[in-house]
């Protein structure tokens, strides 16, 4: 049931309905049908995947109750069951996500030095949103442990804060913190209201429907097309494919993003952020602070800062330590593959001259006149973006022999005489230049300190309002492409 | 030293390490409040301040601080040591 399906407008009108009019007054009666909606959508994503779900949740309120006792009477006993805990939510993972890959490398490995093995791989279905929720999960023991917050003993908003059913299938990863927090009062759905925060989610919802299906479903036929006809393409369509990817990829994940946390607007709750305009970046340390801010904050947090505290003496090399393993782990958790890994690898090798050169630290912010930014910040923006695509083509291969064949089709094409399927010429134009108005109206966005680009009409006059939401929703309609299934949702 | 004379040098260190001359530390400040004080310069500031007290902070310390009043804590508790 994808977020921008008929089926979900309907299955949410129900839950909207039941949230606001017989449970309006009720926190415990709202928060336990959010809870059972929770439930019922993982449900029909895949109902067998269900118990894990239940059996994680009702584990780690546990260990957050026990980890709470511990943590000033019995110190060694709290970072223990912390240990346990984490280590529990990455073998989960472990199991589900990367287990046969390891049974693979492994028996290649064997195999490679000269050994005679036979192993037999598992068939193990991942279950939907698994990556995020055991996010959640480490990030609520670990916060208990820190101290940073009290274990919750209200076991419906703790299990409604691990299958919140707008974030559970991609994101954004939510805090145990801020979250709570929300679910202790009544949400009442006031319009109009001095926030208006069921029209912003509304406002969110069209933006991120308009980013999804007008520009990442049409360019999504593109690229496919590139990466399936790699022999049959030529080199400069090959590079569109691998310059366009990123808006392809942005669009999808920021569209869905922003459809999630539309809908939990609606639904009274605000939940955190993922995408701060990240072409915009000027290096590539900015860059990582733009995209995906819910996974890189996480990773920053707990695992990156006890790595950087742990190396702290080893000044700049502790710090590239820190950085190139922190986003290695970024590229694995997207997939048990070696192109994830190499994703990865080259990310954190971008960061050494960044290090080196102090700019990694550099707070120094830059000024603009107007909504004009300096040429020398438009350079580094369009170089930012360059090695931001190259790093997608590994992210986009499946596999390494796929991520050579498209590289060597880049750079001296793969063959002769063969019939194109993919040529230049082919490229989405119209798309192409709806995608540039989008990002000249993020741009603006960016500088008013706006959270999405439509929120830009909440100062407009009514007939300007209602024509750019007409104009947009008219454009849903008329899609070209064809539809396609969120690209995260398979992480 | 006492608490406020931790807490003032404490604030000449964050000056002095996020380039702001007018930065003004309370024990209620966190990272939230202060733009220039992300991980990285954390680290930075943890390095500083644990060179102009000869003091060694643990992992766990560092990483449980929910505001400036704590992290002046674990200095006034290691100062005295």
């Amino acid at each position: 049931m994808d977020i921008n399906s008929t089926a979900f407008l309907l299955f949410f009108l129900v839950v909207f309905g039941v949230y606001y009019i017989p449970l309006k007054n009720s926190v415990r009666g709202q928060n336990l049908w959010l809870l059972l909606c929770s439930y019922a959508s993982f449900a029909i994503a895949d109902g067998r995947m269900l118990p894990l779900l239940v059996g994680a949740t009702v584990v780690f309120y546990l260990l957050g109750i026990l980890i709470g006792k511990n943590n000033h009477v019995n110190e060694r006993k709290a970072s223990w069951l912390t240990t346990l805990g984490t280590l529990l939510g990455v073998g989960v993972l472990v199991y589900f996500k990367y287990l046969n890959f390891l049974i693979d490398s492994f028996s290649s490995l064997v195999t490679a030095i000269g050994f005679k093995v036979s192993m037999c791989t598992l068939h193990i279905i991942m279950p939907v949103g698994v990556s995020f929720f055991t996010f959640k999960l480490i990030s609520y023991i670990v916060e208990v442990h820190r101290g940073h917050i009290q274990p919750c003993r209200d076991f419906i908003a703790f299990a409604t804060y691990v299958a919140f059913f707008p974030t559970l299938i991609a994101g954004p990863i939510d805090r145990p913190k801020p979250f709570l927090a929300q679910l202790g009062t009544v949400r009442r759905f006031c319009y109009p209201s001095p926030d208006n925060m069921a029209v912003d989610g509304l406002r969110q919802i069209l933006w991120g429907l308009f980013k999804k299906v007008v520009i990442a479903d049409s360019l999504a036929t593109f690229v496919d097309l590139g990466w399936s006809h790699t022999a049959e393409s030529t080199p400069t369509a090959l590079w569109l494919v691998a310059l366009v990817y990123p808006i392809q990829l942005y669009t999808d994940f920021s569209g869905y993003s922003d459809m999630a946390i539309g809908v939990s607007k609606l639904l009274g709750v605000r939940v955190a952020k993922n995408f701060n305009y990240p072409f915009f970046a000027r290096n590539m340390a900015d860059y990582w602070r733009r995209w995906h801010i819910s996974l890189t904050s996480w990773l920053t947090d707990y695992v990156f800062m006890p790595l950087n505290i742990r190396f702290r003496d080893w000044d700049k090399m502790g710090m590239i330590l820190a950085c190139v393993i922190n986003m290695v782990v970024v590229g694995v958790w997207h997939g048990a593959n070696w192109t994830y890994a190499l994703f990865g690898l080259y990310h954190g090798l971008l960061f050494v001259p960044l290090i080196l050169n102090g700019e990694f630290l550099s707070k120094r912010k830059v000024k603009f006149e107007g909504y004009k930014p300096p040429l020398s910040y438009l350079g580094k923006m369009m170089q930012t973006y360059l090695l931001v695509a190259l790093g997608m083509v590994l992210f986009r291969a499946d596999s390494v022999g796929g991520l050579v064949d498209f590289v060597q089709g880049m750079l001296v094409g793969n063959g002769d005489g063969v019939e194109c399927s993919l040529e230049a010429a082919m490229f989405p134009k119209a798309t192409f230049l709806i995608a540039l108005l989008m990002f000249a109206a993020e741009w603006v966005a960016m500088v008013k300190k706006k959270e999405f680009a439509l929120q830009l009409a909440t100062g407009w006059r009514p007939w300007l309002r209602y024509t750019t939401y007409t104009l947009l929703v008219a454009l849903y309609l008329l899609k070209v492409g064809g539809s396609y299934g969120f690209i995260y949702a398979q992480f | 030293m006492n608490r406020q004379d931790i807490l003032d040098k404490v604030q000449d260190i964050f000056r002095d390490i996020l380039d702001n001359d007018d930065l003004v530390l309370t024990n209620e400040s966190t990272a939230d409040d202060i733009e220039e004080w992300d991980s990285l310069t954390h680290i930075q500031l943890i390095k500083a301040i644990e060179k102009d007290f000869s003091i060694r902070f643990t992992s766990r310390e560092i990483l449980s601080w929910n505001n400036v009043g704590e992290m002046i804590d674990s200095i006034v508790v290691k100062v005295k040591v």
